[in-house]
């Protein structure tokens, strides 16, 4: 079944599948940006049905974000994992909730979260932060030991005091 | 009616963010008299960014920091984030140390499980069921303090293994508290499965198919509610879940009913799952001796894992340095919670929220991490 979904993308989209790893009842596709809507609407026709996640990693010093959707396929019980780079300075990629409605939340988790944009999601509303002015907080050049210090601690006596 | 008639005619109801009920979890509700209209979720009065906290520390911190991000289940998050980790390094763990992960994923099952019946029953105003399962779940936080010295959070998993090794005690213990609870089984399908107004409350509300179940990304009891097998301890076998016979529950309804029961016959198939590893437990090591600030190599790994509450995934990746690069937790309460409860909320009745809300099973920790 997995050499079947590996030959059927590669005759489909000869040039932009970057790679691609299958083990143990899992196949893994590194594809191009331009390409990655139309080859994840293809394994979701294959009979991908579950998008499990949609993960985001901030390669900093390749100045690019990989996005990581993880599918799953109930019928045939085997994973489908395909990996995107895009470029950190216009982050944006075509939303996938036309082909799983419960990528919306994953999206927007990722929005928020990494500042990425997702052409044609619905709703990218903040989930967790409140009146948030900083950077995305996940991005890797984010700080989060600075940022409590200087935000919530007042060097005082040679102890740090907590605002009140 | 026209258009200024009709925005007097909706109100909006806040639901949470306060235990009992919801949890910190706090929803908008914009009802037209009973009915409500629509749901509005706002998450985030859990948020601690976990997953940003694991970059600045090494794994053995990272085991005890990731219990908290799921209060009910915490045991799942550990066993996810090691073999996560694990996984990465190719490390193989003992045969002992694997046996006793898996009893431990399992009594944090039954735990989860034990303490949703209660939850369930007192947000249908059924608070004599609540005490019981209360009652009944410090049987299990028991056997967690003598085998972790913890009761809520055990931080007894380890990369490479277990913290310590389980006693006969623990042993003699899990065998008697298994048997009282096989015997309070029966006595919950008397008491609360089979009481009418439970089934009232329960039967034919929240409704979903398949299709829609798979959509929205449901996992867990909440999808095999609607007839799909999708199991990870079956699908993808980890630790020693290869090594035991034990049926996936399924129910076809769909409904909040349906998920009551898949819970409730999961918790039967815990407890033999169980009995089976303590009679077959193996001897020897139970985990490898790794130095605190041992690193992962460089790569990246995607562990799944059957949590309680359903699909729990944990995404990986390691730089070469003591601390992880990134960690992503896909929690499966943030899909229950966030898509599958507004969804099933449009058309219902103010009264029928608490009950799809925990009829779904959801953890405010779990999906805020």
């Amino acid at each position: 079944m997995i050499s079947d979904i590996e030959s059927r993308l590669k005759s489909k989209f000869p040039d932009s599948l970057l790679n691609v790893v299958s083990k143990d009842k899992r196949i893994t596709f590194s594809v191009k940006k331009e390409e990655s809507y139309p080859i994840l609407s293809e394994l979701k026709d294959i009979g991908f049905n579950h998008l499990s996640d949609v993960t985001a990693v901030d390669y900093i010093d390749e100045q690019e974000f990989e996005l990581t959707y993880h599918l799953w396929s109930h019928q045939e019980k085997i994973r489908a994992i395909v990996k995107v780079r895009i470029p950190r300075e216009s982050p944006t990629v075509k939303s996938v909730v036309g082909l799983w409605t419960g990528a919306q939340i994953h999206e927007r988790e990722d929005h928020e979260l990494f500042g990425i944009n997702f052409e044609g999601n619905p709703n990218l509303l903040p989930l967790f932060l409140e009146d948030w002015e900083e950077i995305p907080p996940f991005r890797k050049d984010f700080d989060t030991r600075k940022y409590v210090k200087e935000k919530y601690y007042l060097e005082e006596e040679g102890y740090p005091v907590v605002k009140g | 009616m026209d258009i200024e008639e009709k925005e007097i005619a909706f109100l909006t109801v806040p639901f949470g963010p306060q235990h009992p009920a919801s949890g910190h979890f706090h929803a908008l509700l914009k009802v037209d008299g009973e009915t409500v209209l629509e749901l509005e979720p706002h998450p985030g009065y859990l948020h601690r960014g976990f997953e940003k906290l694991m970059e600045y520390r090494i794994h053995p911190q990272n085991c005890v920091l990731v219990d908290r991000a799921d209060v009910l289940d915490p045991f799942s998050c550990e066993l996810g984030y090691a073999n996560a980790v694990e996984k990465i390094a190719g490390l193989e763990i003992p045969g002992r140390g694997r046996y006793i992960r898996t009893i431990m994923a399992e009594l944090g099952r039954i735990l989860s499980h034990i303490t949703w019946i209660g939850v369930l029953s007192m947000v249908l105003g059924f608070d004599s069921a609540n005490k019981i399962a209360w009652g009944d779940r410090e049987k299990i936080l028991r056997l967690n303090e003598i085998a972790t010295g913890g009761r809520l959070y055990p931080c007894y998993l380890c990369v490479g293994g277990v913290r310590r090794d389980i006693s006969q005690e623990f042993v003699d213990e899990t065998s008697k508290a298994l048997d009282y609870l096989e015997g309070q089984l029966s006595f919950y399908d008397y008491f609360v499965f089979k009481n009418e107004t439970f089934v009232m409350r329960m039967e034919k509300v929240g409704r979903m198919s398949a299709e829609e179940a798979i959509d929205l990304g449901a996992t867990g009891p909440n999808l095999r509610a609607c007839g799909i097998d999708y199991d990870v301890r079956k699908d993808e076998p980890y630790e020693a879940y290869s090594k035991v016979k034990f049926n996936v529950v399924t129910r076809g309804e769909g409904d909040a009913y349906a998920r009551s029961l898949c819970r409730r016959y999961e918790i039967a198939e815990s407890i033999s799952i169980v009995r089976q590893l303590l009679k077959n437990l193996p001897d020897g090591p139970y985990r490898m001796e790794l130095s605190p600030v041992w690193a992962a190599p460089e790569g990246e790994s995607y562990f799944c894992l059957e949590s309680a509450r359903g699909e729990k995934c944990f995404h990986v990746v390691s730089d070469g340095s003591p601390c992880p690069y990134r960690v992503k937790i896909r929690a499966p309460s943030f899909l229950h919670t966030l898509v599958e409860f507004p969804y099933l909320a449009k058309e219902s009745t103010i009264a029928d929220i608490p009950a799809i809300y925990w009829s779904l099973d959801s953890c405010p920790a779990d999906m805020d991490r």
